[in-house]
């Protein structure tokens, strides 16, 4: 929808407010088994879906919709070294770092650091 | 490799050419950089001969949408033009007045001949989520800039497009219709809802009341709000008036355009593009659309013949834009754009843009382009290489080009980032973009590039040096607007500040 102004109904804002949050304590993960081998996975944080990837250096979490056209990151690709989450419909492609759109500037999704132990995984929001 | 051949007969092939009514195996003689003759005759004394049989042969194809310059488009557009079989494409709604300066500036030197299908609003299309809600920007722009532009510039513009979408009424689409009867252009206007919208009032009915004799209408087979076919699958009565008052139907595949269920519905029931177009775009070109040629395989696949379909990418996609002097046909003393290309059979898949995948028993693959004679062997791939298509601003590192840029390129950047100094703009969200901000940036730009003396491609190729990897072209106060005030500052200053390379 569009606002009286013309420009279109902001649907981001849970984005912009995560941005100035602190730093979050861990939490643990759900629907995420030790033994699970195929990724990107689902996971859930706090009763949030999010999807696992895992990369040269670790496991990172990414918000499990594409804020685009709202396609699931599940199928979604690492590039750029594993630094970056591209998501095949439209090639929207997210840093794993902040979160920013790379190739699609004001669009953003939320990244969680993640982490195992003793085989029990864990989670917080990264940006 | 390619290669200029001056004198060249394409041999044994089967030549597609509607406008000559030929559909049989024919030579194609070829001098100059111009067709010759097309059928037997004694080879001329030092040609060289193509072997071609077992392909077929038509005019070179022509694409009247794709986006190769501004947010959307490539780094290098011809890997999507001559790599891959289409000797001319059209920019649908790139560049709008206040920026088809920079288009053509930066565009003259492609192989592949482009043109502008000029957008109604000045800075051309925004991409991405971007809606340009502000109706102010339209009336901000005299009439006589769009006819001083055209008179100059006459066969650079194909048509004038604009959006049949959103909750602006249609107003706009009356402006531009208006326009288009000023400039003796044809209107071009898109259908369906873009992506997340949903007005109250669809436009689509509208543009297909609006629309006169040779005007086109793109997207003909979209799967969004404001179809062609009502919610029992039928065609709708708006639809074939226009079709039969002569308006013009063009595919417009893209990314978010053409749904397999819609075009059998209304195929079944005779709704043909007469014009078949890719609507290609860095967002796009991975998947669904590919090229042109995949989307001429997918409407193969829905029914149409082979002549259909390549008829519809060259004799009439030239009568649309009104090119039939240069383009669509074999005729003699036509240019030598050609495309030879073959028709697999084998088993592929071919997606729409929503879930949609049919399994289709052939495939049309282009393998050979001629663009004024001179030979470009296809590569599919390229087009699709990531450096071709992703627009990434170089964040950590300056990129090498900057290096060579020239004293004065350096001092029109200096100058540049003091004036973006005394005006301040915040980065856009995923909707919202600050449109005026935007050119008022790029009147600065102007201004500063003026004072120094600077020829605009080399003021361009100054600041996209500072920022980009790639040779991506950008209407210059969009990719302004969408850096972070602080950082586009800071590195113009540090480009600036640089020594250059020794000669």
């Amino acid at each position: 929808m569009l606002n009286t102004d013309g420009s279109l109904a902001q649907n981001g804002q849970n984005v912009a407010e995560a941005s100035q949050m602190t730093e979050q304590p861990w939490q643990p993960l759900s629907g995420l088994r030790a033994d699970n081998t195929k990724y990107p996975a689902r996971a859930s944080l706090e009763g949030e879906g999010i999807v696992i990837f895992k990369t040269k250096t670790g496991y990172r979490g990414v918000q499990r919709q594409c804020p685009h056209m709202q396609a699931t990151m599940l199928n979604a690709e690492l590039t750029a070294n594993d630094t970056m989450v591209r998501c095949p419909l439209h090639v929207f492609t997210f840093k794993l770092s902040d979160g920013k759109g790379v190739n699609c500037p004001g669009f953003k999704v939320k990244v969680y650091e993640v982490k195992e132990e003793e085989g029990k995984f864990f989670g917080r929001l990264a940006n | 490799m390619n290669s200029a051949i001056d004198s060249f007969v394409l041999k044994g092939g089967h030549v597609l050419d509607a406008e000559q009514g030929i559909d049989k195996v024919a030579d194609v003689h070829v001098a100059g950089g111009k067709i010759q003759h097309v059928g037997s005759r004694e080879v001329a004394p030092g040609a060289t001969i193509i072997d071609v049989s077992g392909r077929y042969v038509s005019a070179g194809w022509v694409d009247i949408h794709v986006h190769a310059y501004g947010t959307l488009g490539f780094a290098n557009p011809d890997l999507v033009g001559v790599y891959q079989g289409v000797t001319s494409f059209v920019d649908a709604g790139g560049p709008g007045i206040g920026v088809l300066d920079q288009f053509m500036e930066l565009l003259g030197h492609l192989e592949t001949s482009l043109y502008a299908g000029a957008f109604i609003r000045p800075m051309g299309l925004l991409g991405l989520n971007f809606i340009e809600g502000n109706v102010r920007t339209l009336g901000e722009v005299p009439i006589t800039r769009w006819i001083d532009f055209a008179k100059q510039n006459r066969d650079m513009l194909r048509y004038i497009k604009c959006n049949a979408m959103g909750d602006y009424g249609p107003g706009t689409l009356k402006l531009t219709k208006g326009l288009a009867e000023i400039l003796d252009l044809p209107l071009y206007m898109h259908i369906g809802e873009f992506q997340m919208q949903n007005p109250e009032h669809l436009l689509a009915p509208e543009a297909f009341r609006i629309a006169e004799a040779g005007d086109m209408i793109t997207h003909l087979y979209h799967g969004n709000l404001g179809q062609v076919i009502d919610d029992d699958g039928k065609v709708l009565q708006v639809v074939r008036d226009a079709e039969r008052r002569g308006v013009l139907f063009d595919l417009g595949f893209g990314g978010y355009n053409f749904s397999w269920t819609v075009a059998e519905k209304a195929f079944a029931q005779g709704l043909i593009p007469h014009t078949i177009s890719s609507d290609l775009q860095q967002f796009n070109v991975v998947r669904p659309v590919k090229s042109l040629a995949n989307v001429m395989s997918a409407m193969l696949h829905l029914g149409l013949t082979l002549p259909q379909v390549v008829e519809r990418v060259t004799g009439k996609a030239a009568k649309a834009i009104r090119m039939t002097d240069r383009a669509g046909s074999l005729k003699p003393g036509q240019p030598a754009d050609i495309t030879v290309f073959r028709v697999n059979s084998g088993e592929y898949e071919i997606s729409d843009c929503y879930t949609q995948t049919r399994k289709a028993e052939k495939e049309i693959e282009p393998l050979i382009t001629f663009k004024n004679g001179k030979r470009f062997d296809v590569n599919m791939s390229m087009g699709q290489d990531e450096s071709n298509w992703f627009l990434q601003i170089a964040e950590e590192h300056v990129p090498d080009r900057a290096a060579r840029l020239s004293e004065r390129q350096r001092g029109f950047l200096s100058a540049l980032a003091g004036r973006l100094s005394s005006t301040s703009w915040e980065t856009s969200s995923a909707e919202r973009l600050d449109i005026e901000k935007a050119l008022e940036l790029q009147e600065m730009f102007h201004e500063e590039r003026s004072s120094h003396d600077l020829p605009l491609k080399d003021a361009l190729n100054a600041v996209y040096a500072s920022f980009l990897d790639q040779s991506f072209t950008m209407q210059i106060g969009l990719l302004l607007v969408r850096l972070e005030q602080p950082f586009a500052i800071g590195r113009l200053r540090e480009v600036s500040s640089k020594r250059p390379l020794a000669a």
